[in-house]
This record gives C-alpha cells, structure tokens and sequence, in this order.
C-alpha cells in the first residue's frame, strides 16, 4: 500500500508568450496523504490554479517530479493521462462545467463514457443514488441551465465522485456560490473525506479553507512555511 | 461494448440537437450544394443526350451526302444565290456510277388548316425514294409513289404528330388544306426522335412537282439527298459531284460555289464537338458548385467545431482520449452527411422530375454524379471537423477549459 498519494517534487512551470517568459511555479515540493484534507490558499496570481492543473494532469510542470499513486505521471503519454484522470481523479470546477444540453443524469454519467465498458445499468442506479444522496433525487432529468448555482455545483460534485475517484480536485468550488450553497457543498466535502476520500482544494476564502484538515499558502509561485 | 456506441451515438445525437439552429445551417449549405449539383449536371447531361440523340437519328448514313443550295457555311445564312439548284443537277448526278440513289427536296412553309385551325407548317416537296433516302417509312398508309408525281397529285402524307396537331380523327382518307389547296392525307409517318424546334415529326410532305408547281411556285430545288454504293470513295465522289455542279452553274475561277456539300465526316466533326463542348462546359459547371460547396461546407463545420473546443477540452478533462472525441466528431459528420444526402436525393430528384414534367428534357438522375458529390461533401465536413477537434485535443486541456 502506498501512503503517500501525491509526492511533488522541485515542480516548476513556465509559461512563454513570445520572447517573454513567466515562471509561475518555483519549485514546489508537496507531499498529500491518503485520506488528507487538503486546502491551498493563495491570491490571485500566485500560482494556485496552476499546482491544482498539474496534480489534475490538466496540465504539465516544465520541470520537476510528480508521483500520483505510486506511479511518476509526468513523463506519460496524452492517452495514458486521460486513463489516469478518467479512473483516479476527479474534478470540481469553480464554474460547474457541465455539458449544457445534457441531464443532470447524462453529466453525472459523462465520465463513465469514456471507459471501455460504457456506462451498465448498475453505473445508472449508482449515478442516482448519487444525485438523491446530494439533494438532487428529484432534478435528474433537469438541464444544467435549469438548476440553481448550488444545485449544479452538485451534479459536478457527482460527476467527480461516479468513477469512484482516490483523489478528489477542486479548484474554487465556492466561488460561484452565495454563502448557503457554499456552506453545503462544504459539508459534502466533509463527509467524503471522512469517507477516505481524499480532497485537494484552491481557494482564497480563509472561512472555507479552514474546513480542511491541512492549509498551505502559496505566494508568488511557493508555498510560504508557517 | 455493444452498448458503448449507442451511448456514443446518443452523445453526438444530443450534441448535435442543441444547436438546431446550426445544424439546419450545416445541413442545407450540404443539400443545397449536392441539389445544384445534381440538378445541373442531370439537367446539362439529359440536354446533351437528346441533342446527340437528335442528332443521330437524320440517320444521315455512312456512304451518304447532302446538297444544300446556296454558298456558304454549313450553318447560318448562304452567302449567294440559292436558286440554282435544279432538278437537271440532281440528273446528272445519278448518271455517277457509284451513285445508288439521289433524292431531291424542295422546301417551303405554308399555312395549313384543318376545320378552323390553321398553323404554319413546313412543307417537303419529295421524291417516291425519300423514304429510301431517309430511312423513313409510312407507319400507317402509303408514301407518295411515281404516279402522283406525274400527275401533279394533291395528296400528302404527314409528320406523326401533325394529325394530333390539327385533331384529325382518322387521317386516311381526310382533306387537310395547305394555302389554297385540299390534299388528301394518303399516309402517316412513323415517329422519330426529335428535339427542341425542329419537331421532324410536324412536317407535311407532297410530291416534288405539286409542290414546285402548285404551291411554291419555283423551278429550283432546295436539297439533294445522294446514296452511293457502299466502299465508295467519298472524297472522291465529292470532287465529282462539285465538279459536274460548277460547271453545270457555270462558275469559274475564284467563284464561290453556289451549294454546300454536306459529308458524313462533316457531320460527324460538327456532333462530335457539340458534344465535347456540352461536356467541358458540363464539367466546368460541376466543379465550380463542388468547390463553392467545398469552401461553405468547410467554414461551417471549422468554426461549429472550433466554437466546441472548450467542451473538447472538458471531455478530455473527465478521461476522453483523442481517439474518441476524433470517433465522436466523425460520427457528427456522417450523420450530417447522411442527413443532407437523403434530403438532397429526394430534393433533386423532385427538382428534375418538374422540369422534366414542364419542359422537353427528360429526368436523368446520375448515380454516380449523386455518389462522387456526396463523397466530396462527407470528406469535406470530415476533414474540417477532424481538424478543430483534434487540434483541440492537442491543447493542454487546463487552457481551453478557462474560456469554458
């Protein structure tokens, strides 16, 4: 068994427009547990977005080391990538993304898609139950438009849980909200991570980051040591 | 797995519908492109068709020639006298031993009327062998013979649809009347192939001497129609016929003849052409609608798909690999293929049956046309949807994902 389910190491990554080159990220080194609780706090700018791409695999460190699993990711190819976010990530969007013509039902099931196996009849009741357990049991055949910010936020939310995930991303997944659907969706956090799953999330609210076991603050490409 | 492709195919399907106002776009630019297409192609093809058809059936002959009177080119006005074509001419020509037959035409048009319905109609004045000549026989009654021509006879026979023309019930037997005369119909053609306004089958024919004497009033003819024996050297025979003409006309030196001799090659050349310009200017006609389409089809799909890049980049996000969003947008395209195809077919095909059914042309509905067009447009919406899309996959999907 592996402990450490997210080992960084010196990850550095710049971006190059034009002749002008700008390094966002100076070397981070983060080791993340099984079962943490993790919150990344940071201005805007500061590179928090960034880190929670690379961790995602949305997006690659120029340089640097990244063990996911037990496995370094940071030399894979695009298609062994998407195997990886499809089966061992999940993903939580400050705005939702979801497919605006399909169901709540549809999105929640998106991921399953992708899988050489397409989506069964169990993955269906699974997704459901899934949606009921969030709140949303009578809103499944609902288009995205048609729901509320919180209540979208929470097909994204089981969206990212259906492939049964062992780290779960978020990156400002409050930051649409108003301060009610904010609160549930923190909740939701909670209780998965006292389920075992384990959570990375960006934020810059200090009253959500709070709720995480673990902060860490990044400032100008680094994390600051408290 | 079975499954998996339904799923697939119900993901590109949702796809697809919400956007219906740009799916009806994509879909018509794609079958208004393959109906033009289609329809002109069918259109300029069945025109040729019945022209070389037309053409063909003077069943002008290989050891036959024609002599028209007046000078000039073969088509358009004579650019000298034409009335010294005389029946003396055609004689003499057949005095040629390797001359088989020479049947001489005088031409003319006059009002013809039957019970109140009067047209102007062309008039043949022609010899018993015409039919031989021509290759035209009576389909019911009989052809003009020797007797009526030596007693002047006022009897004709007629084109295959001048009896529907004038609403003569029962021709045989009845007087139709050409200019002042009654003429006794003794004879019908049968039907041949025409086209446009040279309806061969709305011609009256009477004896060459009631025509010349009773109706026209003139001692020159029009045309000499001359078979000759079969292997006959028609260069040769031509040089002869030209000579015996100008002499027996009377012109020397640098006079211009005063007839045109008409060869199978000749004809031959002047078909052949005809027919190679219609299919040059047929093909231009095509190619130009194909890249028109070509270019219509491709900025549609690229920016449609291009607009999608985001939503690519979301898919790529939740585990899709390039492969399948590339299957999920070539599954795209062939359904706007298909749809576009079917509604083209049936929309050309409508199109050409009305024209077909308001003018002379006939319904030609090329296959292959159908199917070389409906390839170029399904390559076409492949190739310029597969382009945005995997373009789109390349992109780390963090940086598309922010215009989401």
């Amino acid at each position: 068994m592996v402990k450490k389910l997210v080992i960084l190491k010196d990850i550095t990554k710049t971006y190059q427009t034009g002749k002008v080159s700008y390094q966002v990220l100076k070397g981070i080194n983060l080791e993340v547990e099984k079962g943490e609780f993790l919150a990344i706090m940071g201005a805007s700018g500061s590179g928090k977005t960034t880190l929670l791409n690379i961790i995602g695999l949305l997006d690659k460190p120029t340089s640097g080391s990244y063990i996911l699993d037990g496995e370094e990711v940071s030399k894979l190819s695009k298609q062994e990538l998407a195997y990886i976010r499809n089966r061992k990530l999940g993903f939580i969007f400050q705005a939702f993304h979801l497919i605006p013509w399909a169901t709540a039902l549809e999105n929640v099931l998106m991921p399953l898609l992708y899988r050489k196996e397409g989506i069964s009849k169990k993955d269906e009741e699974r997704a459901k139950k899934l949606l009921e357990r969030l709140g949303l049991g009578d809103r499944i055949k609902a288009k995205p438009a048609e729901l509320s910010g919180g209540q979208q936020q929470r097909v994204a939310i089981a969206r990212a849980l259906i492939g049964k995930p062992k780290l779960l991303l978020a990156d400002e997944p409050t930051g649409n909200l108003d301060s009610k659907s904010s609160e549930e969706v923190i909740k939701i956090f909670r209780e998965l991570n006292q389920e075992g799953i384990t959570i990375i999330m960006v934020t810059h609210d200090p009253e959500i980051a709070k709720c995480a076991k673990r902060i860490k603050i990044i400032k100008d490409g680094n994390f600051i040591e408290k | 797995m079975r499954f998996l492709y339904i799923q697939i195919l119900k993901d590109v399907w949702r796809e697809l519908i919400s956007n219906k106002v740009n799916l009806f776009f994509m879909i018509l630019s794609l079958v208004i492109s393959l109906t033009a297409l289609n329809t002109i192609y069918s259109l300029g093809y069945s025109a040729k068709e019945q022209i070389l058809n037309a053409l063909a059936n003077v069943q002008f002959g290989k050891d036959a020639m024609l002599i028209l009177a007046g000078g000039g080119k073969i088509i358009g006005l004579t650019t000298t006298r034409r009335d010294t074509l005389k029946l003396g001419d055609a004689k003499e020509i057949e005095k040629l031993d390797f001359v088989k037959l020479v049947s001489p035409i005088s031409l003319g048009t006059s009002e013809v009327s039957y019970k109140g319905n009067a047209e102007m109609i062309r008039i043949e004045g022609v010899f018993p062998n015409y039919t031989i000549a021509t290759n035209w026989y009576p389909k019911t009654g009989r052809f003009i013979n020797k007797n009526d021509l030596k007693r002047l006879s006022k009897v004709c026979v007629v084109g295959f649809d001048i009896p529907k023309k004038f609403g003569i019930k029962d021709p045989i037997g009845k007087k139709i009347k050409i200019r002042s005369e009654y003429f006794e119909i003794i004879g019908i053609l049968e039907s041949k192939p025409t086209f446009g306004h040279f309806n061969r089958n709305e011609r009256i024919f009477i004896p060459l001497t009631t025509a010349q004497r009773r109706l026209f009033n003139k001692d020159y003819i029009d045309a000499i129609k001359i078979l000759f024996q079969p292997g006959t050297n028609i260069d040769l025979a031509k040089y002869k016929i030209r000579q015996i003409l100008r002499k027996r006309h009377k012109l020397y030196g640098i006079e211009p003849d005063d007839f045109r001799i008409i060869t199978p090659d000749m004809a031959i050349k002047f078909f052949t052409s005809a027919s190679k310009i219609l299919t040059i200017f047929l093909l231009t006609i095509s190619l130009i609608s194909l890249i028109i389409s070509g270019v219509i089809i491709m900025n549609l799909m690229y920016a449609n798909i291009e607009e999608k890049s985001p939503i690519i980049a979301l898919r790529v996000a939740l585990g899709a690999t390039s492969q399948r969003i590339i299957i999920h947008y070539l599954v795209m395209s062939l359904i706007i293929a298909f749809i576009s195809g079917l509604i083209g077919w049936i929309l050309s095909l409508l199109i050409l049956k009305t024209i077909a059914y308001f003018t002379p042309l006939k319904a030609y509905f090329s296959w292959l046309t159908f199917l070389f067009s409906l390839s170029f447009a399904i390559l076409t919406t492949i190739v310029f949807s597969l382009i945005p899309s995997v373009k789109a996959t390349q992109v780390e999907p963090s940086i598309l994902l922010k215009s989401l």
